[in-house]
Parts: structure tokens; sequence; C-alpha cells
């Protein structure tokens, strides 16, 4: 495109090169790779703060990270360069030790009878399959052998493989095939009761085979230094302000229109809104949506700060996936919230550097959550139906910390704040319909729809975690506009 | 502009996309994947550099052009030269 037609484009500020619609991790990341290169670039945001699930939030004077529980793929000692976040930087021209990450202490995946613990040495965590599982040795073997032949981060990859019915061919004992789902499909399956096989291969190394950690100061550290680079190229950023409608014309995207009733033209669309939202803001949508295809995984989460670090309660872990039976259900309850499995994340025990540590303590519970049923309280019920799951989830939650019921019974009295959020907050943060935690089961790899200058990116892209939405935006942003321009 | 400037470019250009390679005995012979941890994403980088900072187009058919030190001098040079001209 002629260097005057751009500029006098970029002026007016109705006519981009690229509209990318919502400003989570996908999108900021699409967005920072297209106005390194020069493209003109406007970044559309509904809510008023950036980040999208992997938002932030202050309450009672502190700040709380959206969905943060762990950067996964922090790459392992001597390893560095197999990380799919090591490429992102990159990608993305951020040092790796901007992000200023710790690594855990030590996870654990509790079913009753199993501990199965691991922490960023893979070599620890197939010591522990083979103290449990000593009888699946070589099958196990055999199943990590299967999973590096495959390249699940590959566009081309058939993302509906099933990976409950892939680890049935190969492992014999149901329990270890639960736990390995345990864990990856609370970190990014969009499917009941399994997850695609490509994303558990990809989450499987995220989680195992590199690792997971956290910078001392949240999110944040991914988002500001992505926002300044962008702002510093020029990109522009509308915040407040959402797509009421997509206009297309003979199979392109001809023009935006904005909640205000502002007329955009962009040559190219990336929309991170997901599949289902996307399709219902093309004018020629129709009427009824394919219920199929909204996401039914959504979660209640729970946040108590205390005064007290966890490790002085014996509290030394930093993530617990748990589940009270042999079988792992990860569906939508029948309830507004389902207790008897979920996740912990206790923040303050990644290991920040020497002296370094969150002033208070913080334990955070996750456990599925019917969007349904949630939507249809009122607001009164609402905020007490909030206060009686998330007791319900924590005493639960307790019995998997050393100790927890016991310190538990006065840990009301400790905590200085509480804080939930819920399939609603969930729909708040990242305009997903049904609170749809990780999108919709219809996944785009390749963010390909049926008009030429629009792309799906994020969330239904299924490339999982903050690491994988950020390297699908910048695939979409490579692949789609950027080579062969 | 002579050859050993065009690889001087390539290198300079490598050491800004990919900051945590060792580029100090980089072999001008021998594909630059073998001897460094680059994937076409880090290809694709080279390729918008170019264009970028010295304006030169380099078309997606021909990104393998650009697999060693040497093959990018033989095939880059002529279109410094050509800019140089213009």
């Amino acid at each position: 495109m002629p260097e005057a037609r751009r500029t006098s484009e970029a002026l007016d500020g109705h006519h981009f090169e690229v509209v990318v619609i919502g400003a989570g991790m996908a999108g900021l990341a699409s967005a920072l790779r297209l106005a390194m290169f020069g493209k003109s670039v406007l970044l559309l945001e509904k809510h008023y703060v950036v980040g999208g699930l992997n938002s932030f939030f202050a309450r009672g004077g502190r700040k709380f990270d959206v969905g943060l529980h762990a950067v996964t793929n922090f790459p392992p000692n001597g390893s560095a360069k197999v990380s799919p976040l090591i490429r992102l930087c990159r990608q993305l021209r951020i040092p790796f030790e901007e992000l200023a990450l710790s690594p855990q202490s030590f996870s654990r995946v509790a079913f009753p009878d199993v501990d199965l613990r691991f922490d960023n040495e893979f070599s620890f965590f197939l010591s522990e399959v083979e103290r449990l599982f000593p009888r699946e040795q070589d099958r196990f073997q055999k199943l990590l052998r299967t999973m590096e032949a495959f390249d699940a981060y590959s566009p081309e990859v058939a993302g509906d493989v099933s990976a409950r019915s892939i680890l049935g061919e190969h492992l014999q004992e149901p329990l270890l095939i639960e736990i390995l789902l345990c864990p990856t499909c609370y970190y990014g399956s969009a499917v009941e009761n399994d997850i695609d096989f490509a994303s558990f291969v990809m989450l499987f190394d995220a989680i195992f085979r590199q690792g997971l950690a956290r910078p001392l100061d949240g999110i944040r550290r991914f988002l500001d230094p992505i926002l300044k680079r962008y702002e510093e190229l020029g990109g522009k950023r509308r915040m407040n302000l959402g797509v009421k409608r997509i206009f297309t014309k003979n199979d392109k995207v001809e023009r935006l229109e904005l909640d205000n009733g502002e007329s955009i033209f962009a040559d190219h669309v990336i929309s991170t809104c997901g599949v289902v939202e996307t399709e219902q803001m093309l004018s020629s949508a129709s009427a009824d949506v394919k219920t199929d295809d909204i996401g039914r995984i959504s979660i209640l989460e729970s946040i108590a700060v205390f005064k007290e670090q966890p490790a002085d309660f014996g509290w030394e872990e930093t993530i617990v996936f748990y589940n009270d039976a042999d079988f792992f259900r990860y569906e939508r309850p029948y309830e507004l919230t389902d207790p008897r499995s979920g996740v912990i994340c206790i923040p303050n025990n990644y290991r920040y550097p020497e002296g370094e540590q969150m002033p208070e303590g913080q334990l955070r519970v996750t456990c599925l959550a019917n969007y349904d049923k949630w939507v249809a309280l009122d607001e009164n019920n609402y905020r007490l139906q909030k206060e009686i799951c998330r007791k319900a989830m924590l005493d639960v939650a307790l019995g998997y910390l050393p100790n927890g019921k016991s310190i538990g019974k006065d840990l009301e009295e400790r905590t200085e704040l509480l804080d939930i959020f819920s399939p609603r907050t969930i729909t708040k943060f990242t305009g997903h319909l049904d609170g749809a935690l990780y999108g919709s089961p219809r996944k785009s790899r390749d963010g390909s729809t049926p008009f030429g200058n629009l792309y799906l990116a994020g969330a239904d892209q299924g490339y999982v975690g903050i690491v994988g939405a950020m390297l699908g935006g910048v695939a979409i942003a490579n692949n789609r506009i950027l080579r062969g321009d | 502009m002579d050859k050993e400037k065009v690889k001087k470019i390539v290198l300079d250009i490598i050491a800004e996309i990919a900051p945590d390679e060792d580029l100090t005995d980089v072999k001008s012979e021998i594909r630059l994947r073998d001897q460094l941890d680059l994937d076409s994403m880090d290809f694709l980088d080279i390729v918008m550099e170019l264009r970028k900072q010295h304006g030169i187009e380099v078309p997606e058919a021909e990104y393998r052009q650009l697999e060693s030190l040497d093959s990018s001098a033989e095939y880059l040079f002529p279109k410094f030269e050509a800019k140089a001209v213009a």
C-alpha cells in the first residue's frame, strides 16, 4: 500500500490496515506483531482493562489477577530453547528476563489414595509416575514417544481426536489416565470429560515437561511491556468500545459498526471474541445460534487473603489439582458448583527472588460451575449463593492441604479479604457466551472463516494457556497478514 | 557493499531477533537451522527486517534462499546493488 494513503488513513482514524477485536492475550500479541512491521492497527476492547481472561482487578486496595494461576511452559534448566515461551519472547522482542518469572515450589495431583507430586524437573514427574504406577512403565514410555512424535502446534493438526481414547489405547490403569486428564483439562479443555489430543500434548508439555512459574507482580508483568511497545510503535487502542456488527459483502468484511454507532473500515479483521460470538456479530448472521458450539465449561473461583504466609501453616505447595473419586468428572455440574473436584493455587509459593514475597497470604480455589444456574439468580440470591458455594468449595479444598481442616477452622477469622468470581464475571471480562472459560469446543486452528479478510484468534484457535493464546495471535498475524504481504 | 557486508547485515538481524543465540562461530556455508535454533517464525522475521531496515523484498517462494549466510549473500547481494544504483 502506498505510504501516503496509509498515513491519511491513520489520521482519519476510521480506516486501518488491521482491526483487532479484543485486547486479551491473543489480541495484544497479534496487534503488537503487526505494529512492529509498520501496519496501522486499531485494537478494540469492550471492557475497561486489557488482558481478557488474564486481566487484573483491584479490591480493598489490593490488586488481583483474574485468571492467572500459573504461567506454564517455563523453560527447564539447560534446555531453555525448547519452550514455546522463548519462541513467544522472540516474536514479541521482549527479553525473557523482563517477565521476571519465578518457578513453582512443587505441585500435586491429589486423588483418593494417590498423591502425585511434580515440580519443574520432568525427571521428578517421571519418577513419581514410576513410584505410583510401576506396572505402567513401558506403556507410559510408549505414550511419551507417541506424544513426542505428534506436532501439536501444527496448524494442520486434527483438533477433534479424543485424548481419553488415545490414553486408553496406551495405558491399562484407569487411575493414571484420570490423573493425567485432571490437570490438562482444568488448564485448557473446552470439551466436557475429555480434551482433544493436540491440546493434551501441548498442556502436558507446558505443565510437566516444561513447568510452572509466575512473576511476583502477576500478569501485569506480561501486559505492561506489550502495551508499552505497542504504543511506542504507534498502535492505536480504544477501550470500553465493542463491535456491534460486522458488515460483510462478497465474502469479505467491509465495515465494522461499533457500540457507539461509529463505522470503522479495515483491510483485515482479527476477531478474538470466539467463534460463535464472532458469528453472531456478522450482518449475515442467522438468528438461531448453534448452541452445541457454545462452551459448557465454566468456573467459580474464590480468593481468600490473610496476613500469614501459607508456608507458616505448613502449606508449601503451589498448585493442587484435586478430585474426590477415581473418575474425574469434567463437566457442567447440575448444581451451581461442584465442590468435589477443583484446583488450589497458592501464589505465595513460587520461589521469588531472595527477600521478595507477596505481602499477604493468598489461597485461590476454583471449581466447575453451571452458567445457567448462576445467571438465573437475582442479585440478593447471587450474593448469598456465592458465599454458600465459596464455603462448600473451601471446605473440600482444605482437606487436600496439610492440616487444612484444623487450620481452616479459624481461617475465616484470619481472612482479611474475600473475593469470588463466577461464570457471570468471566463473561464480563472475556465476552464469552455462557461464561465459557476456554471458549467453544469448535476450534479453528488456522483462524480461517468463510470471509477472506476475517480471521479468528485466541481461545477458539485451540492454542492453550497464556503462552498458547499469545502464540496463536502471533501465528495469525504472521501467516495471514505479514507473510506474503 | 560486498557479500561480506550482506552476511554482516543478516547476522545483525539474527542477533536482534534471537538475542539468546551465540553467533560468534556461525559458519557461512552451513545451514543456519543446523547450527542455530531458528524456526520458520524466525526466518519470517529476517525477511520482515530486511524489508523494514533495508527496503529489500524477499517473496515467500524465495525464503529458502536465506538458508545459510553464503546463500543469503549470493541471493541478497544483487538486490542491495540494485538498491544502491536506484
